[in-house]
C-alpha cells in the first residue's frame, strides 16, 4: 500500500516535467521577439539587447553546445529552459508583461475566488447529482428517470457561457433579484484574513457581506455546476444500476430490509467508487469552464484574468496560470487514486 | 414433391427468422429508439441547413451591415419601420440573426468534423498499435525496424551535440543489430555490457574531433544508449512511449489547452480546429488501446495468427471492425464537445475571425448589449449550439445502446 502510493506520487514527477516542458513551448510559439513585445515596437536596439540578455532570451533553448564545444561544462546546461525550471522550482512564474507585478503573487491573490467558486460549484453537482442518480437508478425507466435522463443530457450539452447569460438576463436584468457581476458590492466593507469571501465573512461575523457574497456567488456557481452536475448524476445511476444487480442486493433485500437501508447501506457505498473517480475529471471542467464563467460574470479569479491576458497578448500569466491550473488537476487526480486505494478494500495494488 | 408455398400466406414462418447482419441489428435498435430518433431528427436539421445555406443562400459576412436595423426584436410581420422579416432580430450591427444562425452552422459543423477527424485518425490509430504490439509478439522485421528507429532518434541526441549527423546511423545501427540479434550473448549481463561499451565508443570517437568534453558527454550518453538498445525490448516498448504522452496531454483539463494553444497561435477557425483536434487524440488513444485489449485474446484473432496472417491483415480485417462500436459513439460525442469547444473558442474571441458567422462568436460578440434589453441577439445562436450538440449527444446514446453487446440477447 505505500509502496503504491510512494510509487503514484512519484510518477507525477515526469508528468509534471513534461507539462512545464509544454508550456515553454507555448512562449517559442509566438511569433514575434518576446523582447520586443515587452519593450514594443518602437524600442532601440540596445534595449531590446538588454532585456534579451536580462530574461536569458539570448541563451539556447534546451542545451548549449557551443559552450561544451569550448569546454565549458556548467554553460551546456545554460539554457531557456533550464533557467525555465529553476524558476518554477522557486515558484517564480515571471512577471506580468504590462503590470510588470511577479505573476505568481497575483495568482495567490486570485485564486481564492476561483477556488470558492469550484468548490461550492463542485458541492451543488454533487448535493443535487448524487441523489438524482440514485432515484433515477432506483426507479428504472419511470417518468422520474426519464426526465432526470433526459434533463442530465440537455445539462451536458449546455454551454455554460451561454447558460450563465441566460440567467443573467433572467435573475439580474429583468427580475432583478441578483447581481450581474463581481464577487462583493462595492459598498461592502470586508476585512480580508483568507481572501476566501464566504469564509472571511463568517470569521469576522459581518452577515450583511455573507448574504451579499452569496448573492453574488449564486449565479457563476449554479453556472458553472451545470455539466459537473448532470455527468455526476448519470454516472451515479448508471453505476448504481450496475451494483442493484449483483447478488449481495438481492440478499440483502431477501432478507426484508428496507428498500431504503438496500439503497442507502449496502448500494450506494459500493455505487460511489466510480463517482469519485469522475469527481477527479470534474475538477478540470470546473477549472477551465471557470475561464468562461468568471468572464461573464466579472468574477474575479484566475478563469478572467486569463481571459483578459489572453486578449491584452500578457503571455506569462497566461502561462503562469494554465500551469496552476494544470497542476491542481493533477494533484486532485492524484488525491482521487489515493483515495481509491483507501476506499476499496479490494483493490490491492503490490 | 414441391410444397405449395401460397397455401400459407399468411403464416409466419417461425423456423427461418429473417436473416439480419450485425449491423442491419444495430441499425434496427437504432432507429426503434426514441432518443436515437430525435437523435438523428436535430442532427438532420442542423446538417441540412448548414449544408443548404452554404451552397445555395448567398451570404457575404463581409459586406453585410446596416445601422437602421441595428438591435430589432424578432418580428414576423413587416412593418414601416422595419421593412424586413427578423425571425430571430437583429444584432448591434443591423445583421439577420436567423440568417448567420444558419451559415455559423456550417462553420460549427466544419470545427466539429476536422477537430474530430483529426483526434480519431492519429489517436485511434496511436491506440490500435499501442495495443496491439502490447500483447501480439513482435516479428523479426517489425522489431529491426522499431529498434532501428528507436536507436536513431536516441542517437540524435549525441548527434545534436557534437553536430555529427554520423551517430544518428550509428546507434540507428546498433538498434537494428541488437534486434536482428536478439539472442546474440545469451548472458544478459555480459549482452548489456558489450552493446555499451559499443555505444560509448560510438559516442565518443566521432566526438573526439569536437573536443575532449564533447566527447565524454557523447560517450556517457552512448554508454546509455547501447545499454538501453541491449535490452530485449518490444512491443511493449512502443506502447508505453505512445501512452505516456497520452498521459501527459491529458493533464490539461478540458479545452484549457485548446485556449492555451489557440492564445499562442493566434485567433482563426483553423487554428482552433487544429487545437481541439490535438486535445481529442488521446481520448481516442486511450479506448482504442483498451477496446484492442479486450478483443485481442479472442479466438478468432488467434486463429489467424495461427493461420500466419499478416499483422496489418489480423489488426484491419480482424480487429478494427470488432472495436469499431465504442469509437463510433465516441466520435459522435466527440463532435458534440467539439462543437462546445469551437463555441467556447468564439465567444472567448478566440475562434471565428469576425464579421464570419460562428455561434460562439455570435454570442460573445452581443452579450454585452444583454443588460439593454437584447436577449435575441444572446438566445438564439446560444440555443443553436445546445440543440445541435445535445443531437449528437441523443445519438451517440443511442449508437451506445444499439450496439452494445451487453444488451443483445
Amino acid at each position: 500500500m505505500i509502496r503504491y502510493i510512494v510509487r503514484r506520487v512519484l510518477s507525477v514527477i515526469p508528468t509534471l516535467l513534461g507539462l512545464a516542458f509544454i508550456i515553454f513551448m507555448f512562449q517559442r510559439l509566438i511569433p514575434g521577439d518576446p523582447a520586443v513585445a515587452m519593450l514594443g515596437e518602437h524600442a532601440t536596439e540596445e534595449n531590446v539587447a538588454r532585456i534579451r540578455t536580462q530574461f536569458g532570451l539570448d541563451r539556447p533553448a534546451f542545451l548549449d553546445r557551443d559552450a561544451l564545444a569550448q569546454g565549458d561544462f556548467s554553460g551546456f546546461f545554460d539554457s531557456q529552459f533550464v533557467r525555465y525550471l529553476g524558476r518554477l522550482v522557486r515558484l517564480d512564474l515571471g512577471d506580468s508583461i504590462h503590470r510588470r507585478i511577479p505573476v505568481a503573487e497575483t495568482l495567490a491573490v486570485r485564486f481564492p475566488a476561483t477556488f470558492e467558486l469550484a468548490f461550492l460549484s463542485l458541492l451543488i453537482a454533487l448535493i443535487v447529482g448524487v441523489p438524482v442518480g440514485i432515484v433515477s437508478a432506483s426507479r428504472r425507466n419511470s417518468l422520474l428517470d426519464g426526465v432526470a435522463m433526459i434533463g442530465s443530457l440537455i445539462g451536458v450539452s449546455m454551454p455554460i457561457f451561454w447558460l450563465g447569460l441566460l440567467e443573467m438576463m433572467l435573475f439580474a436584468v429583468f427580475l432583478q433579484w441578483l447581481p450581474s457581476g463581481g464577487r462583493l458590492s462595492s459598498d461592502i466593507q470586508l476585512q480580508a484574513i483568507t481572501n476566501f469571501v464566504l469564509i472571511d465573512s463568517l470569521l469576522t461575523s459581518n452577515m450583511p457581506a455573507f448574504v451579499d457574497a452569496v448573492k453574488h456567488i449564486l449565479m457563476p456557481a449554479f453556472a458553472l455546476a451545470t455539466i459537473p452536475m448532470a455527468i455526476i448524476a448519470r454516472m451515479t445511476r448508471s453505476s448504481m444500476l450496475d451494483v442493484l444487480q449483483e447478488d449481495y442486493i438481492r440478499t440483502a433485500k431477501a432478507k426484508g430490509l428496507s428498500e431504503r437501508k438496500v439503497l442507502v447501506k449496502h448500494a450506494l457505498r459500493n455505487a460511489l467508487l466510480p463517482v469519485i473517480t469522475i469527481i477527479g475529471i470534474q475538477a478540470g471542467t470546473l477549472l477551465s469552464g471557470a475561464v468562461l464563467t468568471e468572464t461573464i460574470f466579472s468574477w474575479p479569479g484566475i478563469g478572467k484574468w486569463v481571459f483578459d491576458s489572453i486578449l491584452a497578448r500578457d503571455y506569462p500569466i497566461v502561462q503562469g496560470a494554465t500551469l496552476l491550473i494544470a497542476v491542481i488537476f493533477l494533484v486532485a487526480n492524484l488525491l482521487v487514486d489515493l483515495s481509491y486505494a483507501l476506499l476499496d478494500p479490494r483493490i490491492r495494488y503490490d | 414433391m414441391e410444397i405449395d408455398l401460397s397455401k400459407y400466406k399468411g403464416v409466419p414462418d417461425l423456423a427461418l427468422p429473417k436473416q439480419r447482419s450485425l449491423w442491419q441489428d444495430a441499425w434496427h435498435r437504432l432507429i426503434s429508439s426514441n432518443t436515437a430518433r430525435l437523435g438523428m431528427f436535430i442532427v438532420g436539421v442542423f446538417v441540412l441547413s448548414a449544408v443548404l445555406a452554404h451552397f445555395f443562400w448567398e451570404y457575404n459576412p463581409g459586406t453585410d451591415l446596416d445601422y437602421t436595423l441595428k438591435l430589432k426584436a424578432p418580428n414576423l410581420v413587416a412593418t414601416e419601420e422595419i421593412p424586413s422579416i427578423h425571425l430571430f432580430g437583429t444584432d448591434k450591427l443591423g445583421r439577420d440573426i436567423f440568417r448567420r444562425t444558419v451559415h455559423g452552422g456550417w462553420n460549427s459543423l466544419r470545427v466539429g468534423i476536422v477537430a474530430v477527424g483529426i483526434s480519431l485518425i492519429i489517436g485511434a490509430l496511436l491506440g490500435l498499435f499501442a495495443g496491439f504490439y502490447e500483447n501480439v509478439l513482435i516479428t523479426p522485421v517489425e522489431r529491426i525496424l522499431l529498434m532501428g528507429l528507436v536507436g536513431f532518434a536516441l542517437g540524435a541526441f549525441p548527434a545534436w551535440i557534437a553536430r555529427q549527423p554520423l551517430q544518428m546511423f550509428l546507434f540507428g545501427g546498433l538498434g537494428a543489430f541488437s534486434a536482428f540479434y536478439v539472442n546474440l550473448l545469451d548472458r544478459r549481463r555480459l549482452r548489456i555490457l558489450i552493446f555499451a561499451g559499443i555505444g560509448l565508443l560510438m559516442g565518443a570517437i566521432p566526438s573526439l574531433l569536437v573536443g575532449p568534453l564533447v566527447a565524454a558527454v557523447c560517450g556517457i550518453l552512448g554508454l546509455a544508449i547501447g545499454a538501453f538498445l541491449a535490452l530485449p525490448l518490444g512491443g511493449q516498448l512502443f506502447s508505453n512511449i505512445v501512452m505516456r504522452f497520452m498521459d501527459i496531454l491529458l493533464t490539461f483539463p478540458g479545452y484549457l489547452l485548446a485556449i492555451a494553444i489557440v492564445a499562442f497561435l493566434g485567433p482563426g477557425l483553423e487554428k482552433g480546429m487544429i487545437a481541439i483536434g490535438i486535445v481529442g487524440i488521446p481520448v481516442y488513444a486511450r479506448l482504442a488501446r483498451s477496446a484492442v485489449l479486450s478483443v485481442i485474446p479472442k479466438e478468432y484473432n488467434i486463429a489467424s495468427q495461427a493461420l500466419g496472417a499478416s499483422h496489418g491483415r489480423i489488426m484491419f480485417r480482424h480487429i478494427v471492425p470488432n472495436i469499431l462500436s465504442p469509437i463510433i459513439v465516441q466520435t459522435t460525442m466527440g463532435l458534440a464537445s467539439a462543437i462546445l469547444s469551437a463555441a467556447a473558442l468564439g465567444f472567448l474571441g478566440l475562434g471565428a475571425i469576425p464579421p464570419e458567422p460562428e455561434w460562439g462568436a455570435m454570442l460573445g460578440d452581443s452579450y454585452r448589449y444583454l443588460t439593454s434589453g437584447a436577449w435575441w441577439a444572446v438566445l438564439f445562436p446560444g440555443l443553436a449550439i445546445m440543440l445541435s450538440v445535445l443531437g449528437f449527444n441523443l445519438l451517440g446514446d443511442g449508437l451506445r445502446d444499439a450496439l452494445d453487446p451487453k444488451l443483445r440477447a
